[in-house]
């Protein structure tokens, strides 16, 4: 980020080997960006693996950084969920993007990108390609099992009995709308609503939680980046309040 | 030696003289001292004091349990009762204590005797009865339920009142015919009137917890100092250990020792606390700066603070209202209650809810609290789930999260209203 604007980013999947690969993620970005390394002014870890960026100089959490990221976006924001690979959360933020209260999901994958992710899989689709085919589905299926291992099954089951996938991928969203919605009235549903993470690129979502939530959700083309932007606008804060 | 034990340096005397206190505690259960027999209570409304007057020792299963989970060993009890047979959803002090058991009463700490007698005061939690039937099995003792009504209201019913002390006289004419003595009642009064004493001391050393900064830990500290007012409440012991605590705590203002070097947040907090994880969860809050100012927990085993005190010129009745006034034996409006006043008493700036997968008593109804306090009282509240016996249910990542996310979102803003007010 460069004066509030971003100026480059990448994205990579994260494995065993956590501070190599943000080392990777930021070369991508200042590659991206034009922009060599000695210019960089600050850097701000966030997500699970924030400590683990050790070239940054301070952390922040991704549910702060959701809630700025989204705020800087669409400034009416009051509610934001981002449903990532790990876990989901509403945040509930005041005029100024600050989080007023947060909810997350219980410590497991339900309800979660991963969830969508052994979903797909076993219904033998890649997890990009299942929000454009559940536009298509007609009698969407019921996925009871909160449990991701127990959901699998449950659509193995019904794919065994010749249902067909667009139905059975239309319940699975159905199911991860059930629990963003518990989730969000926990944290209070107050418009505009902002998606983000990953599970927002997800066409067949978004149209789910509109629907069921009656309201117009906002989506960014960058909403995969908004935590990022988030951690670059505390960042660039720190650099505007100069040296304390 | 515990984890726990460099815990901060602001504890001091008081922290070591309670380490030792529980040490001359467990020795002197152990075989071949010349100990007295044992009754086996619950924390919640026990009653000590009447036992004692008869010439028991107390044991404390869920003393015992939590003990075990602060020392790490939690888990190999609860999975030998799983092996027992019983399922994941028991609550972990059952299975802690039955895994003991099962296993000849060894823990790291001293070998824990089996019951003579067991006393099961009923109050809030049904499990409670369940536990005490299995032990009552096993070792083929005597078995006496006292029955604890719910208090519904903030002062207890008459008829309640009434029921309990019949149930009280009840319970010492079969204490007479189990041991062939009769109560002797000067000697409940002396027992009862070290219980007011001890019990004094320790409100007094809760309500530090008011000053700012606070010179208290309110529950991770006091989780400490809950051991005496439990285990020891009725003997001189009891007494002197609050005495030297309250000194202790004027000797921290003195040096300007705190449980944390600059108090950021004052909290409230609500739950069971995490015993596998304490060292951890502690650290999280104090990485924050944030010092518990009260807490409802360490009231298990009595609302001193809110009054229920015993009296030896009313033995009975006061016994009686001490057990009805069990803080989980509290119906929710009067929960709600004692957490709002909490937060304006101790002039908090948060509320931190811990709920436990194990225990309903305690935790169903914590969801509703959460709401009552974020929405209805405007306090900034997070709620942490995970178990008091169970290491298995506690994510240090996930809990490390929401903390951080939720005490950086107390900053962010404070930080925003200090510059608003300045401008
Ligand atoms: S269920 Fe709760 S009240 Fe009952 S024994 Fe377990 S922790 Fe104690």
């Amino acid at each position: 980020m460069v004066g509030g604007k971003v100026r480059g980013k990448s994205l990579a999947p994260v494995g065993v080997n956590i501070v190599q690969d943000a080392e990777r993620s930021l070369e991508l970005a200042l590659q991206d960006a034009g922009i060599p390394r000695e210019r960089v002014e600050i850097v701000a870890g966030t997500g699970y693996g924030r400590f683990k960026v050790h070239f940054g100089q301070f952390v922040v959490t991704e549910i702060s950084c959701h809630a700025k990221g989204a705020h800087h976006l669409f400034p009416k924001t009051r509610l934001v969920l981002d449903i990532g690979g790990q876990d989901t959360k509403a945040i509930r933020i005041n005029e100024r993007g600050e989080v007023v209260d947060f909810s997350m999901n219980d410590k497991c994958a339900a309800g979660t990108g991963r969830f969508l992710d052994v979903c797909a899989n076993a219904l033998g689709y890649d997890v990009a390609d299942i929000g454009a085919l559940s536009l298509t589905a007609k009698a969407p299926m019921r996925i009871t099992s909160t449990c991701t291992v127990f959901a699998e099954s449950e659509v193995t089951s019904y794919l065994s009995r010749g249902k067909r996938p667009e139905d059975i991928i239309a319940g699975v969203h159905a199911s991860i709308a059930n629990r963003s919605i518990s989730l969000l009235q926990r944290a209070g549903i107050e418009p505009e609503v902002t998606f983000t993470g990953g599970v927002s690129r997800n066409e067949g979502m978004v149209r789910e939680l509109g629907n069921r939530l009656k309201l117009p959700i906002n989506v960014s083309p960058t909403s995969q980046y908004v935590g990022a932007v988030g951690a670059a606008l505390f960042a660039t804060e720190r650099v505007e309040a100069g040296p304390r | 030696m515990t984890r726990g034990a460099d815990s901060g340096a602001f504890l001091g005397s008081a922290r070591e003289l309670q380490k030792q206190m529980v040490d001359r505690y467990y020795s002197s259960l152990q075989p071949g001292n010349e100990r007295k027999p044992v009754a086996y209570m619950l924390v919640g409304g026990n009653l000590a004091e009447i036992v004692r007057a008869f010439g028991y020792e107390v044991v404390f299963p869920e003393i015992v349990a939590l003990t075990c989970a602060i020392k790490h060993t939690s888990l190999d009890y609860i999975l030998k009762a799983e092996a027992m047979g019983y399922g994941l959803d028991v609550c972990g002090y059952v299975k802690n204590d039955l895994g003991l058991q099962e296993s000849g009463g060894e823990t790291v700490f001293g070998k824990i005797p089996p019951p003579d007698l067991l006393v099961c005061s009923f109050s809030g939690c049904y499990v409670y009865v369940k536990w005490w039937e299995a032990l009552a099995e096993k070792y083929g003792v005597p078995l006496v339920t006292f029955d604890v009504p719910y208090m519904r209201g903030p002062t207890p019913l008459k008829e309640d009142m009434a029921y309990m002390v019949a149930q009280l006289e009840e319970f010492i004419s079969k204490l007479e015919k189990i041991t062939g003595r009769s109560l002797d009642r000067q000697e409940l009064r002396r027992i009862l009137a070290r219980s007011r004493a001890a019990e004094e001391g320790w409100v007094r050393f809760l309500q530090r917890g008011r000053e700012r900064p606070s010179p208290i830990e309110a529950y991770f500290e006091a989780v400490f100092y809950m051991f005496p007012i439990n285990v020891l409440r009725g003997t001189q012991e009891a007494v002197d250990f609050y005495e030297a605590v309250n000194r202790d705590v004027d000797r921290r203002i003195a040096e300007r020792q705190y449980p944390v070097p600059t108090e950021k947040v004052r909290l409230v907090v609500e739950g069971v606390p995490p015993y596998p994880h304490y060292r951890t969860f502690w650290d999280f809050f104090k990485s924050w700066g944030a010092v518990s100012v009260a807490a409802t927990y360490p009231k298990v085993g009595g609302l001193f603070d809110r009054g229920f005190l015993h009296d030896p010129a009313r033995p009975l009745e006061s016994i009686a209202e001490y057990s009805l006034g069990a803080y989980v034996n509290q119906s929710w409006p009067l929960r709600r209650a004692i957490i709002a006043d909490y937060v304006k008493e101790y002039e908090a700036d948060a509320v931190l809810i811990h709920g436990i997968k194990s225990c309903r008593s305690f935790t169903a109804g914590q969801g509703d609290l959460r709401d009552y306090v974020s929405r209805e009282l405007g306090v900034p509240t997070l709620y942490i789930e995970s178990d008091h016996q169970d290491p298995r249910y506690f994510a240090p990542a996930q809990v490390k999260n929401r903390m951080d996310a939720f005490f950086e979102s107390l900053e962010h803003r404070r930080a925003v209203s200090h510059a608003a007010g300045v401008v």
